[in-house]
């Protein structure tokens, strides 16, 4: 008996019988999402949809007078080329982040599963870069990385040689090591919620697995991590998304240095808008959440699809 | 799903609509009219008063700002804006959100970018300004005519610190006279096997100075008005070559081997360490020796001169601690708080203050300390003969430092720095409104 | 089971299995965290001069409790811890019983206009909320500048997440728990607070963890909103962190993220053993 035939008990399924219908609705009124919708449409599509009216005027902090402009902004934008290769510095750390921080968090999550008090401590301690401030993990590692810091004077002593390499100071390869830095700082959450996952995981699934001579391996590889497919789809998701929207680690550590090789978006926009040219650092913004969410939603319903599989 | 769009395109078309005749939501009310100056020790008791700065400002400020409430019963709050200073100020100043005083940079740009036209108190008729010596009340602060920002420290300036017991050991006796004796000079260095120039390309701010000051005399003959009105661009010879030569500097060698990611504490600690000669930079770097090094270990050892073209003129840049300005915050009586406080700072406690800080006097009647460093002495009497940098005399800022530093990683030629800065600068001007662009 | 407990043929190989998995994690917590804690520490137990260049040396002189004093009072940390506070609280607190009442509908309702009305639920974690608009708007409505303001802003930035989080997990309560309550004459209202509610403890849980993170740190939108006009700590730190007039001071800047992150710290190791332990027992059966 294969183990992919085993079904999961709870149910994923949300299609409701048409003949239940009203019932079911009345089960779950539309009420309970009224105080949520109301604070988000409040505080953030409001906000949000006013700043991107903006991108159409020539909002500057040079005068007071605000005019509509068309589409100005945005064929200006375009032919800068700085856009387009900040887009794509910005993708390829979000997808950097995403692949590092979900592996080195799954890997963490299998190290320390059992509820040993070694593991437990250990668990507590890999979070500790997860609640630190953005600001403070640039401080550290800046000056970890630093030509005469820490870590080359680690691998000088390791090698026998002094090391004296650029790690913040690579126009090729920063990238990653900010990429590094920022899943350095987040895995401890992924790992968090892999352990939540793992933990939701039937015993008696594993059980039969095993009886039927599954090693470890397999049931990892056939079992569990099927299963972890929420868990996946959030650390996934929120890695990605939370990386196109970086900002905080990579400007403390690089400020889009050396030569802008490592400028996020973001921090461009900021710049544009502390120039004072805020019409056009909210074109880039309309700019992002546009490929932001092309991103999103594929990758979510993707990732989603994967879940109800089961 | 049609209905979520549909009131979506509702909103913001209706948003369209009512800003399309809306101004600028940061325009504050203004108090017009003539702006009388109170007597310092006028009594402003329950007056709260803000001032914003950026680092190191509650440490310059707290003898003013105790002898001040002292004497009026006000009560001041200096409050710390982070880095990045100047963007974080005119955002919260785009919200509406408005100190009494803040530090700002007091360059016609910088004024500009505040709009201070709008925000800005005018500080004209201030009796303080009769007080200063030399040029200090013309050359900056000034926006179309009108003052707007209060100076109290020299201007920073552009120009060459130098180590003495290096030039000795090279057998230098005298300072360079122009742009190719300081060549010939740095040549002289190299070859005796000490490093000539530290630059700090890791920090990157620094980068510009080497382009600015061999504009000086282009700057003293018009440079920067034809930029103004688009008549000259960045990529035009004049600055193109500024650039190609700097770039040709660090190709020969006459840098810091690790130029690419050296930090201004790095360039401090090199001149002190007797690890590099010169260093071309601004006050800030003789303030960051001043926190290491005591006074006369700062006179024996460095010393200053300024360089350009075909002589030794000093580029003036005032920076953002070297002068306040005065927001229009509606409260007449803050504002008028606000201008007291200016008036108090440069008149009754301005001696306290001069020596609290070490620093030199900008006015007649207050000698300076003889705490302050030579070098200090030396760049504030360079300002007499001295010629007005980009920040200075340019309509807008462009992150010409941005870009040079990119050429120093690598990824940017000249041509593509003098271009990319001149985009910036266009399209700043553009947003400004400045004819030509 | 662990891949360190397959069946071992001698008691010698069993014990090295044994303690090679706790070896790994040591010594990989030792090099991924050490490292950069060390640094932390010691810089922070430094004085100025030789925290300048922060590096693994360590300090000639340990003055840790001397810097925690100092920035303590430079930083004003304690009305800045409760200042922190009073926004953290009800923002975590109305985002998580919101947020969770919306995930709840969404996870169990279908239809096309419940699928769009997620999709708009969701996509704060999309992008952040311009910063200049929130203030613009915050002052026609009369909350610029205070805490009950700065609440509203948090709760719109992370309702999204919540939403996004829960709702996953909502789908794995079984329908014959509510289906029990409701025969028993329960009204939706009282099924989601006596059935929903307690299961998705764990959950709930860690959402607390997460968005406490977020807004405890954030320096950027309360820069903005309150900044000036109320003590938190991450914006007090920008105080403390320009104290030094020329040059930076590492270890007050030092001192005061210890100090700052050990609140946090508490209340994971109060809540991690609810997470991890708790939803083996009574989230799912």
């Amino acid at each position: 008996m294969g183990t992919s035939q085993v079904r999961v008990r709870s149910s994923t399924r949300e299609a409701d019988a048409p003949s239940t219908g009203r019932r079911r609705r009345q089960d779950h009124p539309a009420t309970f999402l009224v105080p949520a919708l109301v604070v988000l449409v409040v505080f953030y599509f409001v906000p949000t949809v006013l700043n991107f009216v903006y991108a159409f005027t020539d909002w500057s902090s040079f005068k007071s007078a605000i005019n509509y402009v068309g589409a100005d902004n945005f064929i200006s934008l375009f032919s800068n080329g700085t856009l387009l290769s900040d887009l794509r510095t910005t993708l390829i750390f979000a997808i950097l982040v995403a692949i590092f921080q979900n592996l080195f968090g799954l890997v963490l999550a299998l190290l320390l599963e059992k509820d040993t008090r070694v593991n437990r401590a250990a668990r507590v301690a890999f979070f500790i870069p997860v609640m630190m401030s953005a600001l403070a993990v640039g401080y550290i590692f800046q000056a970890l990385l630093k030509p005469d810091g820490a870590l080359n004077a680690i691998l000088g002593f390791v090698s026998g040689h002094a090391v004296s390499t650029a790690w913040l100071g690579s126009t090729t390869w920063t990238i990653v090591v900010v990429s590094l830095i920022q899943a350095w700082k987040w895995m401890g959450l992924a790992m968090l919620i892999y352990l939540a996952g793992l933990k939701t995981i039937s015993e008696d699934v594993l059980e039969a697995a095993r009886l039927d001579g599954a090693n470890w391996w397999e049931t990892l590889r056939r079992i569990r991590l099927p299963l972890l497919a929420p868990a996946v789809t959030f650390n996934v998701a929120t890695a990605l998304l939370g990386s196109m929207n970086g900002f905080d680690t990579v400007q403390a550590s690089t400020k889009g240095g050396p030569g802008g090789t490592t400028e996020l978006l973001n921090i461009f926009i900021f710049r544009t808008f502390g120039q004072g040219l805020f019409a056009q650092a909210t074109t880039m913004s309309l700019a992002l959440f546009v490929m932001v969410a092309l991103l999103a939603f594929p990758v979510i319903r993707v990732l989603r699809r994967r879940e109800e599989v089961l | 799903m049609k209905n979520s769009w549909k009131s979506a395109a509702v909103l913001a078309a209706a948003a369209a609509l009512v800003l399309s005749g809306c101004s600028n939501p940061d325009s504050g009310s203004s108090t017009s009219g003539s702006t009388p100056w109170a007597a310092e020790n006028t009594s402003l008791k329950g007056v709260n008063l803000t001032i914003w700065g950026g680092n190191g400002a509650s440490a310059q400020m707290e003898g003013v700002v105790s002898g001040f409430e002292k004497l009026t019963g006000a009560t001041v709050k200096i409050v710390a804006i982070p880095d990045p200073y100047e963007q974080n100020i005119q955002t919260k100043v785009a919200t509406g959100d408005k100190p009494d005083l803040a530090f700002w940079q007091p360059t016609a740009s910088m004024l500009t970018a505040i709009n201070a036209k709008t925000n800005l108190q005018s500080l004209d008729g201030a009796p303080w300004v009769s007080k200063y010596s030399g040029n200090f009340k013309d050359i900056t602060g000034l926006l179309d005519n009108t003052r707007y920002a209060a100076l109290i420290t020299t201007p920073a300036v552009e120009g060459v610190y130098y180590n003495k017991d290096l030039f000795t050991k090279a057998g230098i006796t005298t300072t360079p006279k122009n742009w190719n004796e300081f060549i010939a000079d740095a040549r002289i260095l190299k070859a005796q096997g000490i490093t000539p120039f530290f630059e700090m390309g890791g920090d990157r701010w620094a980068t510009q100075w080497w382009v600015q000051v061999q504009l000086a005399d282009a700057a003293k003959a018009g440079l920067w008005d034809k930029v103004n009105n688009n008549t000259e661009k960045f990529t035009d010879p004049t600055i193109l070559n500024a650039i190609k030569t700097y770039q040709s500097l660090i190709n020969e060698g006459l840098f810091n081997a690790d130029i690419k990611t050296a930090t201004l504490a790095d360039q401090a600690a090199a001149m002190l360490n007797d690890k590099a000669a010169m260093v071309l930079q601004v006050n800030n770097f003789f303030n960051t020796m001043q926190a290491t090094a005591t006074t006369d270990v700062l006179n024996s050892k460095v010393g200053f001169f300024p360089i350009s073209p075909t002589g030794n003129v000093g580029t003036f840049i005032p920076d953002q601690t070297n002068a306040l300005v005065a927001f229009k915050t509606g409260d007449a009586k803050r504002e008028a708080a606000a201008r007291q406080l200016l008036s108090y700072m440069l008149g009754g406690g301005y001696a306290d203050f001069v020596n609290a800080v070490h620093t030199v006097s900008l006015e007649t009647t207050v000698p300076t300390p003889s705490s302050v460093p030579d070098a200090l002495t030396a760049v504030a009497a360079s300002l007499a003969d001295s010629v007005g940098s980009m920040q200075a005399l340019a309509v807008a800022n462009p992150d010409l430092y941005i870009n040079l530093a990119d050429m120093i990683q690598g990824t940017k030629t000249p041509e593509q720095v003098a271009q990319t800065t001149q985009d910036q600068f266009a399209q700043l001007a553009k947003a400004q409104g400045v004819k030509g662009f | 089971m662990s891949i360190f407990e397959s069946p071992a043929r001698s008691g010698h190989q069993r014990a090295v299995r044994r303690l090679a998995q706790p070896a790994a994690t040591i010594g990989l917590v030792a090099i991924l965290l050490g490292v950069p804690f060390w640094l932390v520490i010691v810089t922070a137990s430094k004085n100025q001069a030789e925290a300048l260049n922060p590096n693994l040396a360590l300090p000639s002189h340990w003055q840790l409790f001397q810097n925690f004093a100092e920035v303590l009072n430079q930083g004003r940390m304690v009305p800045a811890f409760f200042g922190s506070l009073l926004i953290l609280v009800p923002s975590v607190a109305g985002v998580l019983i919101l947020g969770s009442m919306a995930a709840w509908v969404f996870g169990r309702r279908a239809g096309k206009r419940v699928a769009a009305g997620y999709a708009l639920a969701i996509s704060g974690i999309v992008l952040p909320p311009a910063v200049v608009m929130i203030v613009l708007l915050l002052k026609e409505i009369g909350l610029e500048g205070t805490p009950l303001g700065m609440i509203g802003v948090y709760m719109g930035m992370y309702l999204s997440t919540v939403i996004f989080f829960v709702t996953g997990f909502v789908r794995t309560i079984p329908r014959e728990l509510e289906e029990a309550a409701r025969v028993d004459g329960a009204s939706p209202a009282r099924v989601f607070f006596s059935v929903i509610l307690p299961l998705l403890g764990p959950t709930l849980a860690t959402a607390t963890i997460l968005i406490s993170l977020f807004i405890w740190n954030d320096v950027f939108y309360a820069l903005f909103v309150i900044g000036g006009r109320l003590d938190t700590l991450p914006l007090n730190l920008y105080q403390v962190a320009s104290a030094g007039l020329y040059l930076n001071n590492w270890q007050s800047i030092f001192a005061y993220i210890i100090l700052m992150t050990l609140p946090l710290l508490v209340v994971f190791m109060v809540m991690q053993r609810r997470i991890i332990s708790g939803i083996t027992s009574g989230a799912v059966k």
